[in-house]
């Protein structure tokens, strides 16, 4: 019997297989849980395919989607469907940046105790912090134009406007394939040449690293040769110091800014800014820029500087940045997703840290203020403390694709915005109406 | 909304009555019972604690005698039905006489009481335990745990079934058929007949069949959601199944009685065996099924029961090398038969049992490991050769990547496992039901789904505390036959769970084997219950179980 105990042993040892067999599956159901349960094939939860509950809803309590066992159901109006359906995904979740597809696990009510079970028998609510209002306006104002609007809160990172154009009716047929194009959502996962709103970067980094800057100067006479390549601007700015180099967006000073900084200075400046990573908004991961600072092409360099050669930025980051100068240079992580926890409205939404030290942010805060004096008209903006920069990318086609950026200084409305309209031409001429269209709603409404 | 409240109420039943019959029969520490003592030169009396005994100077040995004229393996000294004893010399090197006489090795020879046993060096006898001492040991034996009161725990099972009968009303409204809920009152009816009815034979331990009938419970709801008319079916297989576990536990008694039954099973097993494979039908890819008169059942199931009394083996038998090649050529030729079947789950239980009781009756490691090796190229030619069973292999791991091929089965089960939560959506509610076999390979999930992690996960402790159960009954066991029984059972029980759940989590790849006690299909009930009496034979609590004889 005793040589039985010890071989016995065997059998523990088949037992303690099993066991940790389960503690194995036990750790997975924990960590992987949601994604099982939210899984297409589960029928519990699908009906032909499509979420059957849960609802979605803008910050001020609009529906803008309600997922039913009948279908999904959407808004009335085919402004606000169409103005709204990037924010909510398209009903069977092709859209993969889509609320449909991102908080599919939110919106069915999945809770590693419950599971799928439905306490309330019609599933969820997912806040979200857009005020659709606000979307549809932004949609009207782009008129016949394509092109993105971003605005977002620069101290609680609550993402209060998103359009994109061109946009499509969820109600209507669509792509089955997911990778269509109408399913993309450019402000987060799109990059665009930033054309001169870059200027805000390259000057950033001027007064970080060029001792000099406050002596600088710069005399154009519109075609600005360097090297016997032209650097050229839209007509001859005559002689600028760097505010005013900024507020004329004068490319030849710019350029020479850029040589003076030097390619690593500003690629570190670049990357400081935020403009080359991935901003984590919700679970959506944007789009990181690229840049290329060359070291032995000062030409290049010089185009890089100014926004253009292989720049490309995406907008929800450019977004995040001009909100850091808004800041004092604490960057804010934007969300789309409205929280309910109070220490957080409080105190601000999550950092993502300094792009910019407090003293080069208020420097830039000042330049766009001027900026706005000097090029864009205040009386452009009736009632809004704006401060902006204003960009037109030449990107070979006719016509040139304007961006729009910038904020308010507003303690009740503290909105850091990007517009950016595809063929718009001069950036502040077309982006300029819209935002102030887009700021007016949110101010009214919130 | 009565089933957002009963999620917790069937939690928490289900804890309490698991958890109470688990801990009862884990902390079970049952004294030996002392059979005699051993008187050697120095006045010392080695108690005899089993009715078999190796006497040796090896450290594994029942009786140690630390003389260096003592063989490691000395002889055995083993008790009789009627209470003599026998002695059998192993070969050992200075051999061993009795009252003056050489024995002649590997023979016996009946001993009495104050003969004198002369091991190599060393003189003994052997001496009866008086009635006084019978007594006193009996007292220290009252003195152990009590096996666990029956009662409250019956009491929180029937409450249990009625509600579980309660949620399946709410949760299928009509398509619940007046059969499945009579079904699940009978099942409550038949454990309280029971339970008395033994009682009122002196059994006292009850836990494993309280355990066994609180998954039949689990098995009769997952019937009743999936395919309410077969409950009824499902009800019967809970019955035949008990009565062979009382047949095969009174039986057991007798050990002579026993051995004498096994060439008879293995001619009745290979003509089973035989018989599917001429008449098997082909389900779910394996032949494994044969149809009679109406009634289909897995002849391999069956077998299974016969596997586990042809490997046992008594102590005599464990020195008998010609013995164990029985075992190794019975088996064989269940494996073949199987591979045959294309019954790759089922022959895959039946192999690592062989390798286990092999080297519970051996203690060849290396014959282990050989065996094994020479299984697994086995293995490889066996996927070689049957795509269906690659194809299988091919998505172990990443079922995702085949959700809607070879992964359909796993990946649902995940998905609707996950979605019962810790809780489960409700007996009846669940929508794994409408997937191909959910109530036998996949139940794991089924059960998640619909009563929650919770209490799957407590199905699967239940078998691992009757494993744990089993090696710890060695300690007080009469005989080997027995101990090696409850292992070679807790074997099966083991590995099959491992294949059903882990196969249907795609920790394994699937083979679609069933979870013992839990899945739906009358074989795999009726063989589980079967073999349940293999525990029961191996319980040396004082009076707890029905399958053992009391001390005259």
């Amino acid at each position: 019997m005793q040589k039985l105990e010890n071989r016995a042993r065997i059998c523990l040892l088949l037992a303690a297989v099993l066991f940790l067999g389960i503690v194995l599956f036990t750790w997975r159901l924990v960590t992987h849980g949601a994604e099982w349960a939210t899984f297409y094939g589960n029928t519990q939860i699908y009906t032909n395919g499509m979420i059957n509950r849960g609802t979605v809803y803008d910050r001020n309590g609009v529906m803008l989607m309600q997922c039913t066992t009948d279908g999904v159901v959407y808004p009335e109006s085919s402004t606000l469907r169409m103005a709204t359906v990037h924010a909510v995904g398209d009903p069977k979740g092709n859209m993969s940046t889509g609320a449909i597809n991102m908080w599919k696990g939110g919106l069915i009510g999945y809770d590693l105790l419950n599971g799928t079970y439905d306490t309330t028998k019609d599933g969820k609510k997912i806040t979200l912090n857009i005020d659709s209002s606000a979307n549809v306006a932004a949609y009207n104002a782009l008129g016949s134009h394509n092109g993105v609007v971003g605005v977002f809160n620069y101290k609680t990172g609550e993402i209060m406007c998103m359009v994109n154009k061109p946009s499509f009716d969820p109600l209507g047929s669509l792509p089955a394939d997911p990778n269509s194009s109408i399913y993309f959502n450019s402000f987060l996962q799109g990059k665009m040449t930033p054309g001169s709103t870059f200027k805000l970067v390259t000057s950033a980094a001027a007064i970080d690293y060029d001792p000099e800057i406050s002596s600088f100067s710069f005399t154009c006479d519109g075609v600005n040769y360097y090297r016997g390549e032209k650097i050229a601007c839209t007509h001859a700015h005559g002689t600028s110091d760097f505010e005013r180099a900024l507020a004329v967006s004068c490319n030849g000073a710019f350029g020479a800014i850029s040589r003076e900084v030097g390619a690593e200075n500003l690629k570190k400046e670049t990357e400081d800014c935020g403009l080359t990573s991935s901003i984590n908004i919700d679970g959506i991961k944007t789009t990181p820029g690229t840049f290329e600072f060359p070291t032995d092409n000062d030409v290049e360099l010089s185009w890089a500087g100014i926004g253009q050669a292989k720049d490309q930025v995406n907008p929800a980051s450019m977004m995040v940045f001009v909100g850091s100068i808004a800041n004092g240079g604490k960057a804010v992580q934007p969300s789309m997703i409205k929280s309910s926890n109070i220490i957080k409205k409080l105190s601000g939404g999550k950092s993502l840290g300094n792009y910019l030290s407090e003293d080069t942010a208020s420097q830039l805060k000042s330049m766009m203020k001027n900026d706005v004096k000097v090029t864009y008209g205040e009386s452009n903006f009736p009632g809004l403390d704006i401060y902006a920069k204003s960009g037109t990318a030449e990107v070979g086609t006719a016509d040139n694709n304007g961006w729009f950026v910038g904020f308010i200084d507003d303690p009740d409305h503290p909105y850091a915005f990007v517009v950016w309209v595809e063929g718009g031409g001069t950036g502040y001429e077309v982006g300029g109406p819209i935002i102030r269209t887009v700021l007016n709603t949110l101010i009214q409404n919130n | 909304m009565i089933t957002t409240t009963l999620r917790w109420v069937f939690v928490v039943l289900a804890v309490y009555i698991l958890l109470k019959c688990i801990l009862s029969l884990l902390s079970t520490r049952a004294t030996p019972e002392v059979w005699g003592y051993l008187y050697v030169e120095d006045g010392v009396g080695i108690p005899v604690t089993h009715w078999e005994n190796v006497v040796g100077r090896s450290k594994s040995v029942d009786i140690r005698l630390q003389s260096p004229t003592v063989s490691k393996n000395h002889c055995i000294l083993v008790r009789r039905n009627d209470g003599r004893w026998m002695i059998k010399d192993l070969n050992s090197k200075n051999g061993t006489t009795v009252n003056g006489t050489q024995l002649i090795p590997s023979k016996r020879y009946i001993i009495n009481p104050g003969d004198e046993i002369r091991m190599g060096g060393v003189k003994s006898t052997l001496a009866a335990i008086s009635v006084e001492e019978s007594n006193n040991n009996d007292e220290l034996r009252k003195l152990d745990k009590e096996p666990m009161s029956p009662w409250k725990t019956m009491v929180a099972i029937t409450i249990f079934q009625i509600l579980a009968i309660l949620q399946l009303i709410i949760g299928m409204g009509t398509k619940i058929t007046p059969m499945a809920v009579f079904s699940m009152l009978l099942l409550s009816v038949i454990m309280w007949v029971y339970v008395i009815a033994s009682r009122s034979f002196g059994a006292r331990g009850f836990e494993m069949e309280l355990i066994a009938f609180f998954m039949s419970t689990i098995s009769m709801a997952v019937t009743a959601s999936s395919s309410p008319d077969t409950t009824i079916k499902q009800l019967a297989a809970i019955v035949i199944g008990i009565a062979l576990f009382l047949f095969m536990c009174i039986y057991l008694r007798d050990l002579n009685r026993t051995k004498q039954l096994r060439p008879i099973l293995i001619w009745l097993s290979v003509g089973l065996l035989l018989f599917n494979l001429v008449f098997g039908q082909i389900k779910y890819g394996a032949a494994n099924w044969v149809s009679i008169g109406g009634l289909s059942l897995q002849p391999s199931e069956l077998v299974k029961i016969a596997f586990i009394c042809i490997g046992s083996a008594t102590m005599e038998e464990l020195f008998d090398k010609k013995n164990l090649m029985v075992f190794v050529v019975f088996s064989f030729f269940c494996l073949g038969c199987l591979a045959l079947m294309g019954d790759f789950g089922t022959a895959l239980i039946f192999f690592v049992t062989f390798l286990v009781v092999s080297f519970l009756r051996s203690g060849d490691f290396s014959r282990l490991i050989l065996t094994f090796v020479g299984a697994f190229l086995l293995g490889l030619m066996v996927l070689r050769f049957k795509p269906y069973v690659a194809a299988r292999f091919k998505a172990w791991g990443h079922v995702w990547d085949y959700a809607d091929g070879a992964g359909f089965q796993q990946t649902r089960t995940m998905s609707f496992g996950a979605g019962g939560g810790l809780l489960g959506l409700g007996a009846g509610n669940g929508s794994l039901k409408n997937v191909g076999a959910a109530n036998t390979d996949l139940v794991f999930g089924m059960v998640m789904e619909e009563w929650g992690y919770i209490i799957a996960v407590l199905l699967v402790l239940c078998i691992i505390t009757l494993s744990l159960f089993a090696v710890n009954s060695i300690m007080a066991g009469r005989s080997t036959f027995y101990t090696i029984g409850a292992c070679g059972a807790a074997t099966m029980f083991i590995f099959q769970t491992m294949l059903n759940v882990f196969g249907a989590v795609d920790l394994f790849p699937l083979t679609g084997v069933t979870f013992p006690f839990v899945s739906a299909g009358g074989t795999s009930m009726i063989t589980s219950w079967a073999l349940l009496s293999y525990f029961k034979a191996a319980d040396m609590r004082k009076d707890a179980s029905i399958a053992i004889r009391k001390k005259v």
